[in-house]
């Protein structure tokens, strides 16, 4: 089989957000890892590659510090990958980026599954792969919690809902996946994996090398910090004093224990 | 007039509440974009069209074997025939598991921009203009759309459901369906069974700041004992298995309103917060500041959990 993942490189959600004038994040204080749907997503290709054969591909948009990421997955046991480092891409709408992310697709050439990431952490948009698969043409299914399939060809899926329940469906490849988190027990890379991982090969391309001429079809306008008219009052001291300070509260002034 | 048409969810025969979500949205944007509210539905009768048209003033149903049950290919054709029949210029869509499913098909079958997973639409000039929550709901951005016409999915619980008024109008819209390439095969339970940490009164959550299973069970475990109440977790508690699924809390595990909610340890993701938000009293510790879950705690104490919780212990 072979089987493309889209991986994004996106800010670990524990760093301190300064805002640059109302459009942008400072990166200087900022780490950077794999998105965590995409991280469940390379492990599923990687097991869909140990049971059927093939290779697994990464394709990624973004600044050159992506690579280090994209590494991480060959570390993993991905094989190759395509590195779009385009900022009139990946500084882009979804549009634009979906419309990248498959004529990348379409170069690879005999691709028979796509997985991406249910969301990106940082955009939250849940949009890419629906419109990757929707470009090339082929069927879909978000929120995968389950695959099965004996030949690569053919997958019975199970798609999360609300409340617990999952749809079973299926369906036929060449198809996208949007992997959700939990389907699966992302592997650590292992040391000769690490060492493998830099001899193997990443194609860098450019919007015009893929031949995308794509514009975005929505606009950003600004970022901002949200206030919350009901932030939490907050209890001041050193840990043991505040949570003292806590407990006499949770008794006397809200009385729930 | 042009329409601001709204898809309605629904599943074995009831009608969603993101979808009366959806009526009171569009009725209150519709008139500053000189647009008129209206809904779909898709269905294999007219039964949900309705029930729909008590919420909104007109409704167009498609009813046809090819949508009697969701797929993508099925709504992104029906919501093209709708389109095409009627002068629809923006398309409002639930963001849930099925409209997260069909979004961004039904915006490029119709060439439209999509904004997701919006919480606020105002018009300002005649413009729309989207407020969304990014970067894990710690930062907010503003966007708007450059095409012609326009597809936005609006967060589930962002608004507060529309109330019945007088019954609009019903008609039908007929579609040719092409090629339907995914099918349903059934709906299954996943999550049954288990504790029930819906009747508790207290419940202590823990989240993917306690580290590790082992820290999980010494930490969350105890206090929730100690406390007479239930243990809970986030979903990344879930997924690596530090407790059970009967016990995750959020979009995809259960709701709870419990008297108390401790929460440790956990950011405040929307979809974690959509399972807890209800609660008398939440308690936030968290060592980041600006994590969002202090936007909706009662209490909050910024510093390390493993610090905080024996304190707890100790003055109870
Ligand atoms: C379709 C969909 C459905 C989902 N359903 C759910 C759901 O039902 N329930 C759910 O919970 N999530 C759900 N999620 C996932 C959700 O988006 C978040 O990823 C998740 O809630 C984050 O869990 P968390 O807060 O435990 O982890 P994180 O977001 O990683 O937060 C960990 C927090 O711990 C803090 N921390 C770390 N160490 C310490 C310490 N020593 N002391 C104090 N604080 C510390 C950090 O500052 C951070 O804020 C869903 C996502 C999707 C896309
Ligand atoms: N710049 C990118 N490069 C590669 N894949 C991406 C990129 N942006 C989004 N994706 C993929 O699309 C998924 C959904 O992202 P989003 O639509 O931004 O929420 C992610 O989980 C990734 O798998």
């Amino acid at each position: 089989m072979k089987i493309v993942v889209c991986l994004k490189q996106v800010p670990d959600m524990e760093s301190k957000f300064k805002i640059v004038d109302d459009k942008k994040v400072d990166e200087s204080q900022v780490a950077f890892k794999i998105n965590d749907f995409d991280n469940y997503a390379v492990e599923a290709a990687l097991q869909l590659k140990e049971k059927l054969g093939g290779e697994v591909v990464i394709v990624s948009a973004g600044p050159d510090r992506a690579a280090k990421d994209i590494r991480q997955a060959y570390a993993m046991g991905a094989d190759w990958g395509i590195h779009i480092t385009d900022a009139a891409i990946y500084d882009a709408d979804g549009f634009v980026i979906a419309s990248a992310l498959a004529k990348a697709i379409e170069q690879i050439g005999g691709v028979d599954l796509v997985l991406t990431g249910v969301q990106s952490e940082d955009l939250q948009a849940a949009v890419t792969g629906v419109m990757v698969a929707d470009l090339l043409g082929i069927p879909h299914c978000t929120n995968v919690v389950k695959i099965d399939t004996a030949d690569g060809k053919a997958f019975t899926l199970n798609r999360e809902l609300e409340g617990g329940l999952n749809e079973v469906l299926e369906l036929a490849g060449p198809a996208m996946l949007s992997i959700q988190s939990g389907i699966n027990e992302p592997r650590y890379p292992t040391l000769p994996g690490i060492m493998k991982a830099k001899k193997k090969e990443l194609k860098a391309k450019s919007g015009a090398d893929l031949g995308v001429s794509a514009s975005s079809r929505t606009a950003f306008i600004k970022m901002f910090i949200p206030v919350s008219d009901s932030m939490a009052e907050i209890i001041q001291g050193a840990p043991a004093e505040a949570a003292a300070k806590l407990v006499d509260k949770l008794k006397n002034e809200a009385k729930v224990i | 007039m042009a329409k601001l048409l709204i898809i309605a969810e629904h599943r074995d025969g009831k009608l969603s509440t993101a979808t009366l979500e959806l009526c009171r949205v569009a009725k209150e944007v519709a008139p500053a974009l000189g647009l008129e509210p209206a809904a779909a539905v898709f269905a294999k009768d007219d039964a949900i069209a309705k029930e729909v048209a008590n919420y909104i003033p007109e409704v167009f149903v498609v009813a046809d074997a090819a949508v009697a049950a969701y797929t993508a290919d099925g709504y992104t054709q029906a919501i093209k025939a709708v389109v095409d029949a009627k002068d629809v210029k923006g398309v409002l869509i639930p963001h849930t598991y099925d409209g997260v499913d069909y979004a961004a098909k039904a915006a490029m079958a119709i060439s439209a921009g999509i904004v997701s997973n919006v919480n606020k639409i105002v018009a300002e000039g005649g413009k729309l203009v989207c407020t969304r929550g990014i970067y894990n709901g710690k930062l907010q951005e503003t966007k708007s759309v450059t095409t012609d016409k326009f597809v936005i999915s609006i967060e589930k619980g962002a608004y507060d459901p529309a109330e019945a008024g007088s019954a609009g109008s019903v008609s039908a819209v007929s579609a040719s369906f092409g090629a339907i390439r995914t099918k349903v095969k059934e709906v299954i339970a996943t999550s049954t069974g288990g504790v029930d940490i819906t009747q508790a009164k207290v419940i202590v959550s823990g989240g993917r700041g306690l580290k590790d299973a082992d820290k999980y069970k010494d930490v969350v475990i105890p206090l929730a004992q100690k406390l007479g109440g239930e243990y809970a977790g986030s979903r990344p508690v879930i997924d690596s298995g530090w407790t059970e699924a009967s016990r995750q809390v959020g979009q995809s595990g259960k709701t709870v309103t419990p008297d108390l909610y401790l929460a440790l340890g956990i950011s405040g993701a929307v979809q974690h917060v959509a399972g807890m938000k209800g609660s008398k009293c939440i308690v936030a510790v968290n060592k980041d500041p600006e994590a969002p879950i202090f936007n909706i705690a009662t209490y909050g104490i910024v510093a390390d959990l493993f610090e905080v919780v024996p304190g707890i212990m100790s003055s109870l």
